[in-house]
């Protein structure tokens, strides 16, 4: 089915690192950004687009054969509102807060490019069970990123990490990196390191 | 009214005073080795074979091609050998080597009289067959640079008395010792072309001679002395131009496309040497110093050996670094001293070690510098990074083809990047592909 | 005998980048003499640790990154006292450094070191503790001989005299207050041709220009504050400023501009460390925007146009 016989193993861990969305392929950048202020924030965040991704590759995946070419980008859209819609009915109902912190980028999750992309770059082409996976890979990967984004911007300018404070009262909060400004910088800062690292792997390799 | 152009640096003037005041003196050495090569265009071919005896002037390379020039003999004296030697060019270069008998016994003199009077038509062959070419460096055989097409008009002729190069003081002195044949040579070029205005280009920084060049210039019909500013490359063809007309030549095109030649005032009393006493160009006045026991202006034979002209000028004062042909700005290094002078050598410069040290290239800090110097008005830095990388494309449309070279970019440059040596080879490697493109159609 | 054989020019001038870079600090001491002197011995350490974290960083990321090491060429060490002259006295050493480190690290070295960055790395220093710590950042002012003293910079406030004004003797970042002891420095480096003219004129002829246009009094709007100080000493950078005299100059007007645009409608007391870093922007912009003029070319257009 698949152009290249992956292992779904394989079609995991390429969502997670080698084409993770966030710090390789630099999709999804505006959510990112934005909501990573705290760990919470992005946790909640890549678990709300994991959801919808998982659930829009499979039906993308599902329907692959009967969607008319012409038209499949308005499908697509369609399948993913609807994640999206559910997504967010249930986070208004169980968690509040994370809804209210979230705002706007929850159903602004309809516009990002990683669920697009990966419903025309693999379910489409691709079956099931292997959309699925990459579904759950990919939504891995932009779960982990934004944690990690969150941790780090959290750590630095409030001093504790998913509202547990580590740095003690003497750590004088820098509070740049709690603003949009400091959102750039620290991608930008996490985007290089991983550059640097994947490049002396690749000259090590040779 | 001091006339100037735009850009340009002050490199160290005070270079020149341990010759400026030296009074031009002779100096023949035993031996002379003359280049068949040293104008621009092909050698020229030796007509005399080992073993003849020459008189003092007498051709000893006839001209080849369109811009060739006869070579004389500077000596009199037995012709001891005719071959391939080793020059500044990669390739060895034919050489007639000449032992001096000392007798300096002239070959029979054509002279043509006052340079007034002498029908206009016989200027320019005169002037070819003397084996002139431009003596401030560039070697342009000059009866080329005069003939001009009959839709061209000529509306100054520039002698260029600026001297801007450091150490050099060659010109300084012939504009004091030798005003008169300088003005001749001048009016001799204005009647060959038809020109009605002569202006004699002096800097600033050479009151006696502007002086000098003035009180020669009295009297005569349409020349005059300009006092231009001190400043490099004041001397530059199209700085001179620039500076003295308010003109501009066209981009790519010679300096007659805005209406003016310009003649080194050496070369204008060699063409007046050459018209009045019908001497051909066999000597020439180049300036020596630098870490050398005696400075000196000296009057020497074309094709005298650097290692005897140092001797006479007592020596090297401490170890030598670096020798060049030239000033310090644009100078042509010698790989040795045992090398013979051309027409156009005007300078022998010796660096000591400490100053002959070359500096290791820092990142730029994008001052700017470079683009304020630049008399051309280009970006160098821009041009340094895409010749750096290669773009031979990117330098093109940078305008690396309108750079003359001056250095004062390189000269200015905090972080001693090697920009006009990069210049230099990007240079070249767009001419060698023109070459490459013009003979593939 | 060997000799050397190298391309022209065979001679250099005297200036290196060291040497630029020497004559800015030796321009900075008058500053840096009557920051000490009106907020004592606090002021000299704040510009002590500035200046030992840069240049420490500096000698660290060039080790750690196997690249040549550069301190030598004093940039780094400009830099810091740069930061350590527009902070307040009585900052903390840790934020000192901490700007000092970023400075170097993020803005310089991460761009590609010295002649690479995009924006002045001191006035992003500033930018990025202010934003990081407002309070030690707008706080701090009141130590040395203003120890008694308490309310706010005289840009707030407008309260000091004109002369207070000129002598520095009055609140605020460590180098900014005492003009006369700016204009020193900006005669050192006019005369020995490590800056040109253009820029600190423009940007506070633009200001005062603009400043007059709005209301404001131009004798305050020149003296409070460092509109001075950033004139002569930020928007003269080599590597952030245009390169073309028609670009400085309308960088430098830009810079005026907004500086009084900020201070008039903005959210801040202050503009300068943001005019400046915006106009730091705009620099390779305005450079393209300035036609240039190749010899040789003016009658070919004309031509062209014929």
């Amino acid at each position: 089915m698949s152009e290249k016989k992956k292992s779904l193993g394989r079609v995991f861990t390429n969502g997670v690192l080698s084409e993770n969305p966030t710090f390789r392929l630099v999709l999804g950048t505006c959510p990112t950004l934005a909501v990573t202020t705290s760990a919470i924030n992005g946790l909640g965040m890549g678990l709300a687009a994991t959801f919808v991704l998982l659930g829009s590759n499979i039906v993308v995946s599902a329907l692959r054969k009967v969607i008319p070419d012409k038209v499949r980008i308005p499908s697509f859209i369609v399948i993913i509102c609807t994640f999206v819609t559910i997504v967010q009915l249930l986070m208004h109902a169980y968690l509040p807060s994370l809804y209210e912190s979230l705002g706007i980028f929850i159903p602004l999750i309809v516009v990002n490019c990683i669920i697009l992309a990966r419903a025309e770059a693999f379910a489409s082409k691709n079956g099931v069970v292997a959309s699925a996976v990459d579904g759950l890979g990919m939504g891995a990967g932009f779960t982990l990123a934004l944690t990690l984004i969150g941790c780090i911007r959290e750590l630095l300018g409030n001093g504790s990490i998913f509202g547990v404070s580590l740095l003690g009262t003497a750590y004088k909060p820098m509070l740049l990196t709690i603003l949009p400004a400091g959102g750039f910088l620290v991608y930008g800062l996490l985007l290089g390191i991983i550059n640097a690292i994947g490049n002396k792997r690749k000259g090590a390799a040779k | 009214m001091k006339a100037t152009f735009h850009g340009g640096v002050h490199p160290a003037h005070s270079s020149k005073r341990p010759t400026q005041s030296l009074a031009i003196r002779d100096f023949v050495s035993d031996t002379v080795q003359i280049v068949m090569n040293m104008n621009i265009g092909a050698p020229s071919a030796p007509c005399v074979q080992k073993g003849d005896h020459v008189k003092l002037g007498q051709v000893i390379g006839e001209p080849v091609g369109f811009l060739g020039i006869p070579v004389h003999a500077s000596v009199s004296g037995e012709v001891v050998s005719v071959e391939p030697l080793p020059y500044l060019s990669e390739a060895p270069a034919m050489c007639v080597t000449i032992r001096n008998d000392f007798k300096d016994e002239w070959v029979e003199l054509h002279p043509l009289g006052n340079v007034e009077t002498v029908d206009p038509a016989l200027i320019i062959p005169a002037i070819k067959n003397a084996g002139i070419c431009g003596m401030g460096g560039a070697s342009f055989p000059t009866h080329v640079k005069l003939s001009i097409k009959p839709e061209q008009k000529c509306d100054y002729i520039l002698a260029n008395g600026a001297e801007c190069e450091t150490h050099l003081t060659a010109d300084h002195r012939l504009m004091l010792e030798n005003s008169t044949r300088i003005v001749d040579g001048l009016r001799a070029v204005m009647r060959a072309v038809g020109c009605p205005q002569g202006v004699i280009g002096i800097e600033d920084n050479k009151p006696d001679a502007i002086e000098a060049m003035e009180k020669a210039c009295q009297g005569r019909e349409g020349v005059r002395v300009q006092v231009l500013k001190t400043k490099y490359p004041q001397g530059g063809e199209k700085q001179l131009i620039e500076a003295i007309t308010g003109r501009q030549v066209p981009t790519g095109g010679l300096p007659i496309g805005c209406g003016c030649i310009v003649v080194n005032v050496g070369t204008c009393a060699a063409i007046a040497d050459a018209l009045i006493d019908g001497k051909p160009l066999v000597e020439r006045i180049t300036t020596v110093t630098g870490a050398v026991r005696n400075p000196a202006n000296l009057r020497l034979r074309i094709g005298t050996n650097v290692d005897d002209i140092i001797g006479e000028c007592g020596g090297y004062s401490v170890e030598p670094g670096k020798i060049f042909f030239g000033g310090a700005m644009t100078g042509l290094c010698l790989p040795h001293a045992n090398l013979p002078i051309a027409k156009s050598t005007n300078g022998i410069v010796v660096m000591t070690r400490e100053q002959a040290k070359t500096d290791e290239e820092d990142p730029c800090i994008r001052c700017g510098k470079c683009g304020e110097v630049c008399p051309i008005g280009l970006k160098p830095l821009k041009i340094k990074l895409a010749a750096d990388a290669d773009n031979i494309e990117a330098a093109k449309k940078l305008h690396v083809m309108d750079c003359t070279l001056c250095g004062s970019c390189s000269f200015i440059c905090p972080a001693r990047r090697h920009l006009t040596a990069a210049f230099k080879v990007a240079k070249q490697k767009i001419a060698a592909q023109a070459k490459k493109g013009g003979s593939g159609k | 005998m060997s000799l050397i054989l190298s391309s022209a020019p065979h001679i250099k001038t005297k200036d290196t980048t060291q040497r630029l870079m020497l004559n800015v600090i030796i321009s900075l001491l008058p500053c840096v003499a009557a920051g000490v002197y009106y907020f004592g011995l606090q002021a000299a350490i704040v510009l002590a640790v500035a200046v030992v974290s840069a240049v420490a960083a500096e000698l660290v990321w060039q080790v750690l990154a196997h690249q040549k090491v550069r301190v030598y060429d004093l940039s780094a060490a400009v830099t810091g006292l740069l930061i350590g002259l527009i902070v307040p006295p009585a900052a903390p050493w840790w934020m000192v450094a901490i700007g000092s480190v970023f400075a170097i690290i993020v803005v310089k070295q991460l761009f590609g070191g010295i002649g690479d960055n995009f924006l002045n790395p001191a006035l992003t220093a500033r930018a990025v503790l202010l934003a990081s710590w407002p309070a030690y950042m707008t706080a701090g002012y009141n130590v040395g001989r203003f120890d008694a003293v308490t309310g706010a910079t005289p840009l707030l406030s407008g309260t000091a005299s004109t002369m207070d004004l000129l002598m520095g003797n009055v609140t605020g970042a460590i180098g900014e207050t005492c003009k006369i002891a700016i204009l020193l420095g900006l005669v050192y480096l006019l005369v020995t041709r490590t800056i040109r003219w253009e820029i600190p004129v423009f940007t506070v002829a633009s200001a005062v220009v603009l400043g007059a246009i709005l209301g404001m009094d131009p004798v305050s709007v020149v003296l409070s504050g460092g509109l001075l100080f950033g004139a002569v000493y930020m928007a003269t950078d080599y590597v952030t400023s245009p390169m073309t005299r028609g670009g400085q100059i309308i960088y430098a007007i830009g810079i005026g501009a907004l500086i009084v645009l900020i201070r008039k409608f903005g959210d801040y007391p202050e503009g300068v460390t943001y005019a400046i870093l915006l106009m730091n922007i705009c620099a390779p912009l305005l450079d393209r925007m300035i036609p240039e003029k190749v010899y040789g070319y003016k009658k070919a257009k004309k031509e062209a146009k014929a």
